[in-house]
């Protein structure tokens, strides 16, 4: 049972494969986007608030919450593009070129809908996840929260309280790889 | 039509935990063994990957077609129609099975949880037996057990650190397990600080805490390196292999006897029997076609639900109700475990960084079992048994950023920012597992309606409440509450005990037990109305004990194969 038959067959017979072992061999495409224009104006209008640009550094839209969750509904979460695309319409005429106190207003008022929290959802994801996936520029996110990054081997010094740990700024999917 | 295979002695269905380690004594003393699995092998290389969004939120390594097919429908009433989930099953198909993403956790079973009816008649009386369980002692003691568990220790490879060799107490291990015949072959997984922290909080209680046993390797083993802490083992498998899943542990080894042969990318879809109520081999489905593979005796190693499933389905003239079930009791005796997915969990909020970032999850961590099992008096509390609690590293960027806010910020916009800028690297959560049992009012059948694409019936959950377990539960997590306090968490909030659905810690629903009228299988996990009909996993569990069940399963596997070689005449007649 060579490691090469077994390679061969598990690309053909897809059936009861685990997906990792399908889509980790996928030839890198340019990524392909789900929104049409003026849906991902809107969309970066409403990241923008959730997470905002402050004194404390980029927000989600720098971040690339908004293109993260842009690619995931031309593939991943292709099934959820209507619903989400249905959302953003949902809100109020005009409200990407809204100030940013008459946005939080609308999003204040919509904040316990399945459609605000699921969007929330997809901005955490984008914003703290792996770059690999057009979210997380620059690492943005793990910096925000100081999470150090996914080291190879982590030496008992990387797990002490009360010292700077070196953020070690890669993708898992390659050493300088930020999704862009 | 199916074709029909040459005949093996021995066909293990299912190569994860429990036929993953079956195979290596029946490879090793030379029965021709054919292992069965839906999934294949998977390439630490290229399909294990440090990263949340691949393992955590979209599931590539454990996301499984068969199983997911055969997702069982839940209800918590007979009354009501049972409704699937979801959409993912808690189970992965591969050679390794579920071991390859599972927290590695290799506990043994206290002697208590395998005569608990017996011990609380003695301690307490029958009124405190949990009203509506069908509890009964197990046909084997610890004492039979305790080879077995060594055996697996060493085959599969454990860290941890004895608490009682021989009866001879260490508190730097667990002083409330039971006797083992020697050292752990490896020693446990290092300290952090912030299990240091709690190590300390724990003893100023008075409590005696101790490092998690784990089958991850602390050092250099058989071959395998030692764990780098760098974590992602949680839904994904261990890229270096430290982790000592079955597909890098035992099922390697008894592939090197040349006595094994896997047959993957095969689902089992029926058990038969011939008239004289005796297992002829099974038949599965690969890429379309149907085969037959003879048999002399058959294990079967699923899962519980599946267990329970292909029993219910192979029906023949001996066993109009399903193999093994003439006495109705498959898919009787199930229940799931009251731990952290079942609403059990503990959250704690410290005024500082942790840095749990990395590690080998539960693995790496601190575990009290003062309020677990029966190791302190419950005279008057109205509960019996109890629960582990673990405190442990690795903390995931999303996950952390998902934190809750204990009320003292919003849920988005700046002000949030702010906080999880301050405070995603200064909380953790705590692992609650409850001693869980069965009920008259939980069980295991097939679904009316709910049919997988081959046309079989889905496995049905009914599983009832169970207010002994929501009891255990609350005690632990206000225990667990001190202990955070103890440590100088300033918020800690618990979560509700609302009891499991499905989850990766099910038994029962092929019992093991003396009275054919009260369980299916004897003793070494043969099933009472078919000689060669062997049952492995978490399915022919009694009690769940308030830890995990793989080094149990394991054990068992071993001693049920070992079993079939030393009686193999008797057994195949």
């Amino acid at each position: 049972m060579s490691d090469e038959i077994t390679r061969r067959s598990l690309i053909v017979s897809a059936a009861f494969v685990p997906l990792a072992a399908l889509t980790s061999n996928a030839q890198t495409a340019a990524p392909a986007r789900a929104l049409a224009a003026s849906e991902r104006k809107i969309l970066d209008a409403f990241v923008d608030r959730l997470i905002p640009a402050d004194e404390l550094g980029p927000g989600a839209l720098q971040g690339g919450a908004a293109e993260y969750i842009d690619r995931c509904l031309a593939d991943y979460l292709a099934a959820e593009k209507d619903s989400i695309v249905a959302g953003l319409h949902s809100l109020p005429e005009g409200f990407a070129d809204l100030s940013p106190e008459k946005r939080d207003a609308v999003l204040t008022s919509i904040q316990n809908q399945p459609f605000f929290n699921r969007v929330r959802r997809l901005t955490l994801e984008g914003m703290f996840g792996d770059p690999h996936y057009g979210g997380n520029v620059n690492f943005v996110g793990w910096d925000l929260i100081k999470y150090p990054g996914p080291r190879p081997a982590v030496a008992p010094e990387d797990q002490k309280m009360g010292v700077e740990i070196k953020p070690y700024h890669r993708s898992a999917w390659g050493s300088d790889h930020n999704g862009h | 039509m199916a074709i029909n295979l040459k005949p093996a002695d021995v066909v293990v269905v299912g190569l994860g935990a429990a036929g993953g380690v079956a195979v290596l004594p029946l490879a090793r003393a030379g029965l021709k063994v054919v292992g069965i699995e839906a999934g294949t092998w998977m390439d630490p290389a290229k399909d294990f990957k440090a990263d949340e969004i691949f393992n955590n939120v979209r599931a590539q390594v454990t996301t499984s077609q068969k199983a997911n097919r055969e997702l069982p429908t839940f209800r918590t009433d007979p009354s009501q129609k049972a409704a699937r989930r979801g959409t993912q099953h808690p189970m992965m198909n591969a050679i390794g099975g579920t071991t390859i993403h599972y927290h590695a956790q290799s506990w043994r079973l206290k002697p208590w949880d395998f005569k608990t009816k017996s011990e609380v008649l003695k301690r307490y009386g029958a009124s405190y037996i949990p009203k509506g369980s069908t509890i009964e002692d197990w046909p084997l003691s610890y004492d039979d057990l305790e080879p077995y568990y060594d055996i697996v220790e060493h085959e599969v490879g454990v860290s941890g650190k004895a608490g009682n060799i021989m009866g001879k107490l260490d508190p730097a291990g667990n002083v409330y397990e039971g006797w083992r015949s020697r050292e752990y072959p490896m020693p446990p997984l290092r300290t952090s600080d912030y299990l240091e922290k709690m190590l300390a909080a724990a003893r100023s209680l008075g409590w005696k805490p101790f490092r998690s046993p784990a089958a991850i390797n602390s050092q250099p083993y058989k071959g395998r390196p030692a764990c780098a802490y760098h974590g992602y083992c949680d839904r994904g498998g261990c890229h270096v292999r430290a982790k000592n899943s079955t597909c890098f542990s035992t099922i390697p080894e008894a592939v090197k006897t040349k006595h094994l042969t896997i047959a993957d990318r095969a689902q089992v879809t029926r058990i038969v029997a011939d008239s004289n109520g005796r297992v002829t081999g099974v038949t599965y489905i690969r890429s379309g076609q149907e085969y037959f593979q003879p048999a002399k005796a058959v294990l079967v190693g699923s899962y519980t639900y599946e267990n329970v499933r292909l029993l219910l389905l192979s029906k023949s003239k001996a066993f109009p109700n399903g193999l093994a079930n003439n006495h109705g009791q498959v898919g009787k005796h199930y229940f799931g475990h009251w731990d952290a997915q079942a609403g059990a969990g503990v959250t704690a909020l410290f005024p500082m960084d942790l840095n749990v970032w990395y590690g080998a999850i539960l693995s790496q961590g601190v575990v009290i079992d003062e309020w677990a099992d029966d190791s302190f008096d419950h005279s008057g509390l109205g509960f019996i048994g109890g629960a582990s609690m673990t405190v442990n590293m690795e903390k995931h960027p999303i996950a952390a950023a998902a934190m809750q806010t204990f009320g003292m910020a919003p849920q988005w916009g700046s002000g949030w920012k702010k906080f999880v800028h301050e405070n995603a690297g200064r909380w953790t959560s705590a692992y609650i597992q409850t001693n869980s049992f069965p009920y008259e009012n939980t069980w295991l059948d097939l679904d009316p309606e709910v049919r997988d694409p081959l046309g079989d019936s889905v496995i049905r959950v009914t599983s009832g409440p169970k207010p002994n377990e929501a009891a255990a539960a609350r005690y632990a997590q206000d225990k667990m509450e001190l202990w955070f306090k103890a440590a100088g968490a300033v918020a800690v909030t618990k979560g509700n005990p609302a009891g499991p659905g499905l989850s990766t810690h099910t038994y029962g629903g092929t019992r093991m037990g003396v009275d054919p009228g009260a369980s299916v299988v004897d003793g070494f996990g043969f099933a009472h109305e078919v000689p060669n009909l062997g049952m492995i996993g978490g399915s022919v569990f009694g009690t769940s004990g308030a830890r995990n069940p793989t080094l149990t399963i394991q054990a068992l596997s071993w001693r049920t194969a070992e079993h079939l070689v030393k009686n193999w005449k008797s057994i195949t007649g």
